[in-house]
């Protein structure tokens, strides 16, 4: 438009200052909008991939109560899993399988290299069947495994995905070591030995054997290294033959999804505990649901008081040239150059300053999550990034702050036309 | 007689209970000088509010360049003001923030008419009035300073009809000369109309006809 640029220029002269700060409150209000919904649905997920489990909805995981597997040893007490606890769940006609599991109640420790550096550390050996080896890896594992055999092949591992999280929080990053990714441990070769740990020995001698992880788990015992049920019953049967034989857990899968809660009684009648998806979604949905509902309320705080604040300051700044208005439609400027410049000062430039607001979010979104990963390394084993950037989401509430903000300023400005001169002129 | 240029008849102001205007009758012909004098708080203002066509709450008949201001539409009226008139307000009213030219360009800028030639004009204007064309914000101006802005405004348009009020109420006597010398000169030299509200005798005495606002009413004081 002819003398545009010019008029929009004196209309400025001496507002300048308001006018940036009224579009910075804009952009810094898209800002932390893009910041938080990125980062507040990345430590949702987080949260949820710490918290989930990849239990089937028709399995139920039976445990005793009294029973613990530590770093060391375990430890027993309370009602244990016998041959005929297990005999009574199987008997019932909602049990499709059961897949026992059972702890090594032997001393045992693992050594191995990690990123060059010697590792060691005591630990429980719990034998699991091959249900917990996922199916797309059944082909490739050989989970059959004796004593016999270790002369011949490694004892495979599963490795808790749980374990591998604290590892890298804990001990990799006190230690100086490199941190572990769940494929990362694959194929990792290590020796197991059996019989003899930090803090205990028994009487017999130990028995040192090759092993190697072969994938991970997220339903395994978070402190114990699943391998091989029959190696575990052999082990135990060869160090401690007089020992009451239980089982650690039991794996139930029910014909149904529809048949868990009725098992789920039953197990918790017998004064067992019992674990199913739901259960621990419901747990998982709890944390996160808390931990999303605070920072949701933070970030509505922040941003309802920088939206406001951007509209404040873009009607103060309508106000303060309320007079100015006046004097143009006074002397006699088309209402429609008025509205071009309203339209190019408050819609076009807003919808910059949103669009600025939302890239420069993104991008703090971005830095802040890199930053975090690389101070982290637990978080970053986990998730490849903390900012998640919901394109429909993230529209939506760009949308909503720039049409909250601009529209009141239009209702205001359509307030200010609508005011006799003789009136504008008079403020 | 021409057609005149603006025609009011039984104009009716009302604020409140109060009648300011209460059926004044008011002609302007094409390069007359009409001056309106009074008391202070008569009305005047409000007389050239409304024949500025500023406050449209008026009543009776009010015919503006043939446009019936009662019945015309806000921007059919902001189109007489761009095209047809030019004002000297009584407080100034000038952009604080802009200078002299800029304040003067106003109304060409903003409505799409700032050519080199417009813009010529308007330096000229301001060198007639006494005025520096430099970068000073109005604000930062004198009274007598901004009153001669105000009025190179009003000019820059080339109006048909410039409606002053109280022009020469900030300036001394030798510049309340300089600019009715201008005005006169300009009004000569373009034909346009003056109607101002006055008080200072020696310009009065250049009008060719002077109202007397009383009671609402106006009364002609001599031809």
């Amino acid at each position: 438009m002819k003398n545009m640029r010019k008029a929009i220029s004196l209309w400025n002269r001496g507002h300048w200052k308001d006018y940036v700060f009224s579009q910075g409150m804009l952009l810094i209000a898209s800002l932390l909008l893009v910041f938080f919904i990125s980062i507040g649905l990345g430590v949702g997920n987080i949260l949820q991939r710490f918290l989930s489990s990849d239990l089937p909805e028709e399995q139920v995981r039976i445990t005793p109560l009294g029973v613990q597997a530590g770093f060391f040893q375990t430890e027993r007490g309370g009602t244990e899993i016998t041959a005929d606890i297990m005999d009574s769940l199987a008997a019932l006609p909602q049990v499709d399988r059961i897949d026992p599991q059972v702890y090594a109640h032997v001393p045992a420790y693992l050594r191995g290299l990690l990123g060059g550096r010697n590792y060691y550390t005591d630990i429980t050996l719990e034998g699991v069947s091959d249900a917990f080896v996922p199916d797309s890896m059944l082909e490739h594992i050989d989970w059959n495994y004796t004593l016999s055999d270790s002369s011949v092949k490694p004892l495979p591992i599963i490795l808790s995905e749980n374990l591998l999280i604290l590892y890298n929080a804990g001990f990799a990053e006190s230690s100086g070591l490199m941190g572990l990714t769940p494929e990362g441990v694959i194929g990792l070769a290590v020796r197991v030995n059996v019989g003899s740990s930090s803090i205990a020995s028994l009487q017999s001698p130990p028995i040192n054997i090759r092993a190697e992880i072969v994938c991970t788990s997220r339903n395994t015992a978070l402190f114990a290294l699943a391998v091989p049920i029959e190696f575990v019953e052999e082990i135990n049967a060869l160090y401690l033959p007089d020992d009451r034989h239980t089982y650690s857990a039991l794996m139930v899968t029910a014909h149904e999804a529809e048949d868990v809660p009725e098992i789920v009684r039953c197990a918790e009648e017998m004064g067992l505990s019992a674990e199913t998806r739901r259960g621990i979604a419901q747990k998982a949905e709890i944390l996160v649901s808390v931990v999303t509902a605070a920072l949701g309320a933070l970030a509505a705080a922040i941003l309802f008081s920088a939206v406001a604040s951007a509209i404040h300051t873009l009607v103060a700044d309508l106000k303060n040239r309320s007079y100015a208005l006046g004097v143009l439609v006074a002397l006699g400027t088309r209402r429609e150059r008025l509205v071009y410049i309203f339209a190019f000062q408050i819609f076009f430039m807003s919808f910059i300053s949103t669009l600025s607001g939302g890239l420069l979010g993104c991008g703090l979104s971005f830095v802040v999550s890199s930053t975090l990963l690389n101070l982290l390394p637990v978080l970053k084993m986990a998730v490849s990034t903390l900012a998640v950037f919901p394109v429909g989401w993230l529209s939506a509430g760009l949308g909503l702050v720039l049409s909250v903000s601009t529209v009141s300023a239009w209702f205001f400005f359509r307030k200010i036309l609508a005011t006799p001169v003789t009136e504008l002129l008079r403020r | 007689m021409s057609k005149p240029l603006i025609s009011a008849r039984s104009v009716v102001r009302v604020f409140g209970n109060l009648k300011v205007l209460n059926g004044a009758d008011f002609s302007l012909y094409e390069g007359e000088f009409v001056a309106v004098t009074g008391k202070s708080g008569v009305g005047k203002s409000t007389l050239l509010g409304v024949l500025g066509t500023h406050d449209p709450a008026f009543g009776g008949e009010l015919i503006i360049n043939g446009v019936n201001a009662a019945e015309a539409s806000s921007p059919e009226l902001a189109e007489l003001r761009r095209e047809f008139m030019g004002f000297i307000f009584q407080d100034f009213h000038l952009l604080p923030n802009l200078n002299a030219l800029d304040n003067v360009l106003l109304p060409a800028v903003f409505s799409g008419t700032d050519t080199y030639e417009v813009r010529e004009d308007a330096a000229t204007i301001l060198s007639r009035l006494d005025l520096r064309n430099d970068n000073t914000p109005t604000r930062f101006l004198s009274r007598g300073e901004r009153q001669r802005v105000a009025s190179a405004r009003a000019l820059v348009n080339n109006p048909r009809i410039l409606m002053a009020d109280e022009p020469t109420a900030s300036l001394d006597e030798e510049s309340e000369e300089n600019l009715f010398d201008l005005l006169d000169s300009l009004r000569r030299e373009k034909g346009f109309a003056i109607i101002a509200v006055l008080h200072s005798k020696k310009i009065l005495a250049r009008a060719d006809r002077i109202l007397e606002l009383k009671e609402g009413v106006l009364h002609e004081k001599h031809a």
